[in-house]
């Protein structure tokens, strides 16, 4: 009797957090854990928190004359937030690893799909990227790197046009990642 | 030598006593006189609403003016937020594109290869 209660609550609890994982990821946004301890360690610190409005406000402020500009505005106009937090270190591995573990468990739930992962033994880097799917819609990106000295997320939330990122190839520093071809996995 | 006209402006330019009661009816005069209304200009009353709806004016004027200023900061710096996040979405894109193709990382500029 006793066991049967604790599997019924098990099982509640599991079924009470299945729509808390599909509402992570049916919105394309990451749960950031806190950074801040991080901070007085990091050598550089990039924190970008771009909700719908200030990306708006940062649109109209892109010169329209520029080809590269009216890319990133076209490429903007989709999306509802971009969210980057980056850490640069003068020692090797001085970020915990369990923050960045904290957010690839949020990008194992249904919805998000891994498009490509690289581990480099050599350089010691590990860089996941991950495509937030609502059918067979794009609406989120999620990209994991960890470095020696260095660990970047990126998670820019909304309807991520891959053939506009493709567009922004050697802009911005974006590289051509053959996009609209067969996601490559190498482990 | 006096000439006639002298004599005529003597005879009329002499000094003569005011008649009986001339300080009378002066001074009766006078205050039967109503005394002139002293009119303030037009202009004055509205002096203060005027200096208000200027000050009122100026006030809306600097707030508007900071209000743009404060938005075209906030624009530009979320501009170059939005820049910054690209180009490290660019970075890493480029990391795991190197990664897929078996490609090594460049060297550094500053790296001299020893």
């Amino acid at each position: 009797m006793k066991t049967f209660t604790l599997k019924a609550i098990v099982a509640l609890l599991l079924l009470a957090s299945l729509p808390c994982e599909r509402a992570l990821a049916a919105d394309g946004r990451l749960l950031l854990p806190d950074f801040s301890a991080l901070e007085d360690k990091a050598s550089e610190v990039v924190d970008v928190n771009l909700n719908t409005a200030l990306l708006g406000l940062a649109a109209r402020f892109l010169d329209d004359k520029s080809p590269d500009e009216v890319a990133v505005k076209q490429l903007v106009a989709g999306l509802t937030g971009i969210y980057v937090k980056s850490f640069a270190f003068d020692g090797d591995f001085a970020y915990p690893k369990a923050d960045i573990e904290v957010v690839r468990k949020q990008l194992s739930v249904p919805g998000w799909q891994k498009l490509v992962e690289v581990r480099s033994r050599k350089e010691q880097t590990h860089v996941d990227v991950y495509l937030s799917l609502d059918g067979d819609k794009v609406n989120g990106l999620a990209i994991l790197a960890s470095e020696p000295r260095q660990f970047t997320i990126v998670n820019i939330v909304g309807s991520v046009d891959l053939r506009k990122l493709h567009q922004l190839e050697g802009r911005f520093g974006v590289p051509d990642l053959r996009l609209e071809g067969k996601p490559p996995t190498v482990k | 030598m006096n000439t006639p006209l002298d004599d005529e402006l003597r005879k009329a330019l002499r000094p003569v006593d005011p008649d009986e009661g001339f300080a009378e009816r002066v001074m009766r005069r006078i205050d039967s006189t109503p005394a002139p209304l002293q009119r303030r200009p037009r202009w004055f009353p509205a002096l203060p609403v005027a200096l208000a709806a200027s000050a009122l004016l100026g006030t809306i004027l600097i707030y508007a003016w900071h209000a743009e200023r404060e938005q075209q900061r906030q624009g530009l710096e979320a501009r170059r937020q939005l820049i910054e996040a690209l180009h490290i979405t660019g970075e890493k894109l480029d990391l795991a594109y190197r990664g897929v193709n078996g490609e090594t990382r460049p060297p550094a500029p500053d790296d001299t290869g020893a």
